[in-house]
């Protein structure tokens, strides 16, 4: 069986970091004297409170399973933001939200209290001879192992039966977005931790929560309601050179992409908002930081030359990917967490996994400790465990605009590492060191990035084209050919985007539509994909990955309606999404969006990666049916695949959200 | 032949005149910047307190432009006549301009400019024998004085309207920030910002205060010195927090939602090299040239030191309630060289101030489409700053669109003070400052 896993480059374009070391150019010619050397201060806005509220409902229809979801959000938001004067030239700026999402109490048996069910899991008898049984009625069982011929045998430990893990509130992993095509396959409890505290675990900031919490998640330990609080301030210095300071909870926006992020990953963001959906600045999770700048103008080769040095000198936190039993759960990797977890402290049915015979996969009732998902090492503060990045940005006689980035930072995806302690399944004994058994514990590396950026504009093509690229070191991916199933491999990613405004005569003779496409490519160094007896083993992640977004937006009628279409493709998960939308600015106070996004791709079966059934951690008793005696003590995986666990991260964002079609209707008040 | 003959020294003579420098006088340079020193411009009926409207409008239509002549008659507005008076101009400018005289002269392309030091290249009386007669006009205006060297408009209110309703339908609180880079005049650095590899010329910095969903909206224009180099353009998004670049075709595109595109700002906001002018003649017209502190001011928004902005009224309160004078201006039409929604632009442009105050814009199928007006402040009548600055302000602005029936119009408050705009306002990285 399988995994390792650390949450990758699923977002596929999700980026990481590293590095140090920033271009300080020296030259330092003077702007002319007799102008003032600030521009802040100058403008007298006073202080300004302003007050919205949001609501922003959507419905879903039929996930992969069959079911009618129906309402999948109806989340109403009160935002603040204030601006004040400090005085000496301090301002301070806060943003204050407060959410609370009606789905848990409206859609129960979807989201709530009610979520989940029963389950069946499945056993594959014989080449097209399949079993469906309970979660807990697995097939191979503690009575059946103690009667097989080997010593020991009575000392197995496989379970009978589940007191503590009942065939209730559950779904099956993946149900939402795939069958389960007779691969690997367990039970996954749904419902908030507050109703049901299997599997809830806090993987950095999400996977415990209660009902209460996922309804209003911005109150917490982590006080959230207080999305931005910073002060800042323009020194002035000589030869109007000025040195810029904002320090507090901040966003620190970096690169020039929309949609995903290559540059832009100095702070974490919240998926669970609304998957890949909402404004980055909706989703960005504030995080406490000093930063600075030098700007030192212009010099002899440089219109402009800036040097920033950002300090994130707050308590770690990772990406929020959503916690399983809620609408948004990006990968559906909150799933795969919350169902290991599960495993781990309560032990569970997993389908089609012992491979007793040629063609035979039987479904196995786990006990605790043996395999899942154990300990969750979240960064405690310290000052190594900060995260520092310096930019410089310029522009050059020419006009094109470009920054230098380095960052070393933690990665804000989850590595799951392999192989770690457990209680062998057959023996019942403890053992420290498992290597290739899918017992994991969770953690988030340490990763350094070096990029830059650029802009230019390309006036043959009526075109503004702007480019990024990063390389980062550090960043883990599962890797099955690895005794811990992941492995350290150094990324490329880059993105290329080009913003066309164009005439559409029968839309608009006087105002033109932008087109902006994006080019995202990734691609891992010293990538593993090997051919074995029963498949390839590996990394699931593409060697070279590609998504293209394109985006198309109307303004009419004074640009208070937008009609808009978004299209994103992933070209190896071969998905697609398209997000219509058309928004109405009827008021300077009041807005309204209708839209929908529906996704689309049927290829499943390239998503099929080792799962590791095959991997023979507990030799001599889990190597495969007719595996050849010689290699039958040996650990390593023969290749066989399935979609689960680790599909997900071939299909990406797009390919597990294909049960997920929305429609939704978005308003916002500002009183 | 003989046609190719003549068509060849026509050429030969129209280049020759365009590498010469112009023989302007001082003769030139005092007509050019003090029109009225021997009278004013009168004609018939045009006289203070007149007012001109729909009942009496066929009268006035040789003092009226086109578009406003259409206006009245439709009964949207009604014009107040006052007495002309000189708009004199800054004396640092002027004296560049002495100074500098007969040293400028038009390159062999449209855009191409050499010899330009300081103050009006081209202070000469227009010839509708000249055929680059147009350009020079273009070029006079594009180093003119409609901000001084730097100046802010601090706070500036746009509002949309419905011109048949008079609904507002969005009320805009902007900054706008302007510095010249070269060719300063007055305020130290004189005459260039330094260091400035880029050879910018100018830059305009725009911050959207209000309303809640554009505030933090910045824009930058940077235009080179080089007329031939496209002007850089750059855009933050409030709600993405980055600056994008903007494309070329972006700046002739709606602002914003309001009735102008970048390119209209200031009367016009674009490279000589971008249009293909011609020089239409010499008119006395009426223009809204005014004493701010002498016009029914609105209460609209409040300031601190009690300034008050210019009220509205007329068809959809789309039209500044000012007083207008006969003037002379400058006719000269624009016509886009490269794709672009507008057919062309009609300017009129203030002989004295070489500012374009009335403008018709007319669309691809040749139909008028939007009617600009910007209205003019003495400085001696408006904020304590800006007195003896001889920078006429800007003041109100009234942008009807004839096809949909619908205006923007804006309220300024102008400060030609060259302490509350720093060259780092300018700069890329003066938009990624905020929030």
């Amino acid at each position: 069986m399988k995994n390792s896993k650390p949450l990758r480059g699923s977002l596929k374009l999700n980026w990481a970091l590293i590095g140090a070391t920033l271009l300080a150019l020296g030259s330092s010619l003077a702007w002319g004297e007799g102008l003032p050397e600030g521009g802040d201060a100058v403008i007298d806005d006073g202080s300004i409170t302003d007050v919205f509220l949001e609501n922003d409902t959507h419905v879903r229809g039929r996930d992969a399973s069959g079911n009618n979801v129906g309402l999948s959000k109806f989340r109403n938001t009160l935002q603040v933001e204030a601006d004040r004067r400090l005085g000496n030239g301090w301002d301070f700026h806060g943003t204050f939200r407060g959410t609370y999402d009606g789905v848990y109490d409206l859609n129960k048996s979807e989201f709530g209290k009610s979520a989940g069910g029963s389950i069946n899991l499945e056993s594959t008898l014989a080449p097209g001879v399949y079993l469906s049984t309970p979660q807990g009625a697995g097939l191979v069982t503690h009575t059946l192992v103690s009667g097989l011929p080997y010593p020991g045998a009575a000392g197995n430990a496989f379970v009978d039966s589940y007191p503590n893990n009942p065939n209730e509130g559950l779904r099956v992993l993946g149900d939402n977005w795939h069958s389960i095509d007779h691969g690997v396959a367990f039970g996954v409890p749904v419902r908030p931790c507050n109703t049901d505290s299997r599997g809830c675990k806090d993987f950095g900031g999400y996977g415990n929560k209660s009902q209460s919490e996922l309804a209003s998640p911005e109150f917490n330990d982590r006080l959230d309601f207080i999305r931005e609080a910073y002060v800042k301030k323009t020194f002035d210095l000589p030869d109007n050179k000025q040195l810029f300071v904002k320090v507090g909870r901040q966003q620190v926006v970096w690169g020039r992409t929309d949609l995903f992020r290559v540059l832009d990953v100095i702070n974490p963001v919240d998926y669970s908002r609304n998957n890949i959906y909402d404004e980055l600045q909706d989703i960005r999770i504030p995080m406490f930081i000093a930063q600075s700048e030098y700007r030192m103008g212009g010099g002899d080769w440089l219109q402009e030359r800036n040097v920033q040095v950002v300090w994130n000198f707050d308590k770690f936190r990772p990406n929020n990917l959503g916690q399983c039993g809620t609408a948004n759960v990006i990968l559906d990797a909150g799933c795969l967490f919350r169902g290991l977890s599960n495993l781990w402290d309560n032990g569970g049915t997993v389908a089609n996994f012992a491979n007793v015979a040629p063609g035979t996969f039987l479904s196995t009732n786990f006990g605790p400790h043996q395999i899942g998902l154990n300990n969750v090492e979240l960064p405690e503060w310290s000052l190594k465990n900060t995260q520092l990045g310096g930019k410089f940005e310029g522009v050059t006689k020419g006009g094109v605009n470009f920054s230098l980035n380095a960052l070393t930072y933690r990665s804000q995806l989850p590595s799951l590492h392999g192989g770690k302690s457990t209680v062998n399944g057959f023996t019942g004994q403890y053992s420290a060191s498992n290597p290739y058994l899918i017992s994991f514990d969770m953690v988030y590396p340490r990763v350094n990035l070096i990029g830059g950026s650029l802009d230019f504009q390309w006036d043959a093509a009526k075109s503004a084209v702007r480019m990024e690229a990063a390389y980062t070191s550090g960043e883990e991916f599962a890797n099955t050919n690895k005794a811990e199933l992941y492995s350290k491999n150094n990324v490329f990613r880059s993105v290329i985007g080009i913003d066309r405004p164009t005439f559409i005569p029968f839309i608009s003779n006087t105002r033109t539509v932008l087109f902006s496409g994006q080019l995202f490519w990734q691609h891992i160094f010293d990538h593993e994909y090997t051919q074995q007896s029963l498949g390839y083993s590996g990394m699931p992640d593409w060697k070279d990955n590609f998504v293209g977004t394109l985006l198309i937006k109307a303004f009419l009628h004074n640009d208070r309606i937008s009609p808009q279409v978004i299209f994103a493709h992933d070209f190896n998960a071969q998905s697609w999404v398209a997000a219509p939308q058309v928004e109405w600015i009827v008021s300077n106070k009041f807005k309204v969006a209708v839209g929908a996004n529906v996704k689309w791709g049927n290829q499943l079966s390239n998503y099929k990666v080792d799962d590791c059934r095959s991997c023979n951690p507990w030799a001599p008793f889990t190597a495969p049916a007719g595996e050849d005696p010689a290699l039958a003590m040996q650990s390593f995986s023969r290749g066989l695949s399935g979609l689960e666990p680790l599909g997900r991260f071939r299909a990406g964002p797009i390919g597990t959200a294909f049960g997920e079609n929305e429609l939704y209707i978005n308003a916002k008040y500002k009183f | 032949m003989r046609q190719i003959l003549l068509a060849v020294s026509m050429a030969l003579l129209a280049s020759g005149a365009a590498g010469i420098a112009n023989a302007a006088t001082d003769a030139d340079v005092e007509k050019s910047f003090f029109p009225y020193k021997d009278g004013a411009p009168t004609a018939e009926g045009v006289t203070p307190g007149t007012v001109i409207n729909k009942g009496n409008v066929d009268q006035f239509k040789a003092v009226l432009d086109e578009g406003m002549f259409k206006v009245i008659k439709n009964g949207w507005y009604e014009i107040k006549v006052a007495k002309t008076t000189s708009f004199d101009q800054d004396k640092f400018y002027i004296d560049a301009t002495k100074k500098n005289l007969g040293g400028t002269k038009l390159g062999p392309k449209t855009g191409d400019i050499e010899g330009f030091v300081a103050g009006r290249p081209f202070p000469e009386e227009p010839s509708e024998s000249d055929p680059r007669a147009g350009e020079k006009l273009a070029w006079n205006f594009k180093y003119g004085q409609n901000w001084g060297d730097n100046a802010l408009i601090s706070p500036f209110y746009w509002k949309y309207r419905d011109l048949e309703s008079g609904k507002v339908e969005k009320t805009l609180k902007f900054n706008f920030g302007f510095l010249n880079f070269k060719h300063r005049v007055q305020h130290a650095p004189v005459p260039e910002v330094t260091p400035n590899p880029a050879n910018l010329f100018r830059g305009i910095y725009v911050s959207v205060l209000e309303p809640q969903d554009l505030k933090n909206t910045q824009l930058l224009i940077q235009r080179y010195e080089d007329d031939q180099k496209l002007d850089d353009a750059y855009l933050y998004l409030g709600f993405q927090r980055r600056v994008r670049r903007l494309a070329t075709e972006q700046k002739t595109d709606s602002f914003l939602g309001s009735d102008l595109m970048i390119e209209d700002f200031e009367g016009y906001n674009g490279r000589v090299a971008d249009m293909k002018w011609s020089y239409k003649g010499t008119k006395n017209i009426m223009l809204p040239f005014y004493n701010h502190n002498e016009m029914k001011l609105s209460s609209d928004f409040k300031e601190g030191d009690g300034y008050k902005y210019v009220d509205f009224h007329g068809q959809g309160g789309c039209f500044p309630d000012v007083t207008w004078q006969l003037r002379k201006v400058f006719v000269l039409e624009a016509t886009p060289v490269g794709s672009s929604p507008i057919g062309k632009r009609v300017f009129h442009m203030d002989a004295q101030a070489n500012s374009i105050n009335r403008t018709l814009i007319y669309d691809r199928k040749g139909e008028l489409w939007k009617s600009w007006t910007i209205g003019k402040s003495h400085p001696d009548s408006h904020l304590p700053i800006n007195k003896g600055t001889g920078i006429s302000i800007d003041d109100s602005f009234s942008m009807v669109d004839m096809q949909a029936k619908h205006c923007t119009t804006g309220q300024f408050k102008g400060q030609v003070d060259p302490k509350k705009v720093s060259p780092a306002m300018f700069q890329v990285q003066y938009m990624r400052g905020g929030n």
